[in-house]
């Protein structure tokens, strides 16, 4: 394993916000299993300033990870006409929900929308499957 | 000519007006619909089957199998139902009281406490006929309709001529979005989008009801007071304005304290109402029906014919603390839905899922029904989004049971 370019690769930690997308859910119900539901929910929106600082292009896949899991999503840009950095966006789904930590204070409730992550370059590892 | 109008059970709008063109039990074309419900009637459905340890079995063994999981449980999950009809959620409510269970559902982790606060008239409602018809104000804050509820834009609340509002969208209503993002909907509002940081919806409010009453609306994030209080002139304006709540707006808050305060604030200078951006076609009729059983909306564990209510037995912390011992699961996919590292905690314990489409925990089950799909292959009644009863017939037949069916065999073999 090539250690140099591991540690070469530049990490940021950002806060995710979970939404949810017309299309996606279309893909859900259409076939949970299926491509096109991987592909409209294992992506993350970034703000162009971090993709660059990842050294990531668009399309690329990235790793999200923290203490309660690591999934592998490709980047895109955000296209939001606001800056957003260190803030992404990723649609709801069992991708997001691998993050979502079990803290909730007692009240039943988990932070689905507001997930901190460290990202990096996956480096081209491909995008966790989901399989049954 | 009669047309024959069919219900989609797609999310919580429950349109009525859907026309299909069906052949042999085959749904071949659906009309009305927006693309989430033609997907939602046209569901590709697998073999029908019963499964027992991930191998098939006949009916009887499925049901025997089940009920014989929930005996030998000492303190069963129920949870799901959202997508089921009133009359498998008043089943279900009976055999938790008969096991002993844990039962709750979505609405735990969602809208269960503004639906609770609805209904016991904490706050004013209206209905989407009411909106289509009045509304000249309308909010959608941390809720994003173009997306969750597709068609709820133009068949309710901003684009149609409604009986008051024959000049529309143009003219007659303004639009507001809150949100952290720029939405679908959000692009919609225009310049009536107000972009807030995460969780800082509570801070939003409290500026905004300063602004009300003509004083200085003040943030930490620093929003520009003059917005705040552009806004305020118009929402004071209202004739008959809605606010539209979604889930972005419950999960930054801690309690629903802010929301009461600002539609009182509302209310002293407007006429303000708000109803909860249910996204499960009958949430809201779980949470009716169990608050007419025991008072309350989810979260409830049945003991010897008592009924016990906290957090602790919602969905989540019951998993989480490990204190139920089994599980029944209808019409939901916690396995996704839920946080893995809360889910994980299933894969425990014996499951039951009941459901029309394999799932990721259908595929972790004990045992696995599946179900005919409400709303497609099988009828009943539900409330829609905004407390309105809608009933509901097949599209075409199916062999499949529908969750009452199976319900009421899974209770007979207890
Ligand atoms: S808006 Fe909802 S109920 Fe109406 S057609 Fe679309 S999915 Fe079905």
């Amino acid at each position: 394993m090539d250690f140099g370019s591991f540690l070469a690769a530049p990490e940021i930690k950002i806060r995710i916000v979970t939404y949810r997308d017309i299309f996606q859910d279309k893909a859900m119900i259409e076939n949970r299993f299926g491509e096109e539901y991987r592909d409209r929910s294992a992506i993350i929106k970034l703000d162009a300033a971090d993709l660059k600082q990842l050294n990531v292009k668009k399309g690329d896949t990235v790793i999200l990870s923290n203490s309660f899991g690591r999934i592998v999503v490709k980047a895109e840009e955000s296209g939001y006409d606001t800056p957003h950095r260190g803030l992404a966006y990723m649609p709801n789904s069992p991708w997001s929900n691998m993050l979502v930590s079990d803290e909730t204070g007692g009240t039943g409730v988990p932070k689905f929308k507001d997930i901190s992550v460290t990202v990096t370059s996956a480096k081209g590892e491909k995008v966790t499957e989901f399989k049954p | 000519m009669e047309k024959n109008y069919y219900v989609c059970t797609g999310c919580g709008l429950l349109c009525d007006d859907i026309e299909v063109e069906s052949e042999k039990n085959i749904i071949n074309k659906v009309y009305t619909a927006c693309r989430v419900g033609v997907a939602h009637m046209k569901e590709v459905r697998g073999e029908a089957g019963f499964r027992v340890d991930n191998a098939p079995v006949d009916e009887a063994t499925a049901i025997r199998e089940a009920a014989s999981i929930l005996k030998n449980a000492k303190n069963p999950l129920i949870f799901g139902l959202g997508t089921s009809t009133d009359e498998a959620q008043k089943l279900a409510i009976e055999l938790a009281r008969k096991t002993d269970a844990t039962l709750d559902d979505t609405s735990s982790f969602c809208l269960g406490p503004l639906v609770e606060a609805l209904l016991q008239d904490k706050i004013k409602t209206c209905t989407l006929d009411d909106v289509r018809n009045k509304a000249d104000v309308i909010i959608f804050w941390g809720a994003d309709p173009s997306d969750s509820h597709p068609r709820h834009l133009s068949k309710h609340s901003y684009f149609p001529r409604g009986s008051e509002k024959q000049r529309g969208w143009e003219e007659e209503r303004t639009a507001i979005a809150i949100d952290v993002r720029k939405s679908h909907t959000a692009k919609i509002c225009g310049n009536y989008f107000f972009q807030i940081p995460p969780e800082g919806d509570a801070e939003f409010i409290d500026a905004l009801i300063a602004a009300l009453s003509g004083k200085l609306p003040k943030t930490s994030y620093n929003y520009p007071p003059k917005k705040i209080l552009e806004l305020a002139n118009i929402l004071k304006g209202a004739k008959f304005g809605v606010i539209f709540a979604g889930l972005g707006l419950i999960y930054s808050l801690k309690d629903m304290e802010p929301v009461f305060r600002l539609m009182k604030a509302l209310n002293e200078k407007a006429n303000f109402q708000l109803v909860p951006m249910v996204g499960h076609y009958n949430m809201r009729g779980f949470n009716e029906n169990l608050y007419a059983e025991t008072g309350y909306v989810n979260r409830v564990k049945f003991e010897n014919g008592t009924v016990k209510h906290g957090p602790e037995y919602s969905v989540v912390e019951s998993l989480k603390a490990k204190t139920v011992d089994a599980a029944l699961i209808i019409g939901s996919d916690p396995l996704s839905s839920l946080p893995r590292s809360v889910s994980k905690n299933l894969l425990e314990i014996p499951v039951i899922s009941i459901d029309p489409c394999e799932t990721l925990t259908s595929k972790h089950s004990k045992v696995y029904i599946n179900t005919a799909i409400s709303g497609v292959e099988s009828g009943g009644s539900a409330t829609r989004m905004d407390g309105i009863k809608v009933s509901f017939k097949p599209v075409v037949e199916t062999a499949r049971l529908s969750d009452e069916a199976t319900l009421k065999k899974i209770m007979e073999a207890l």
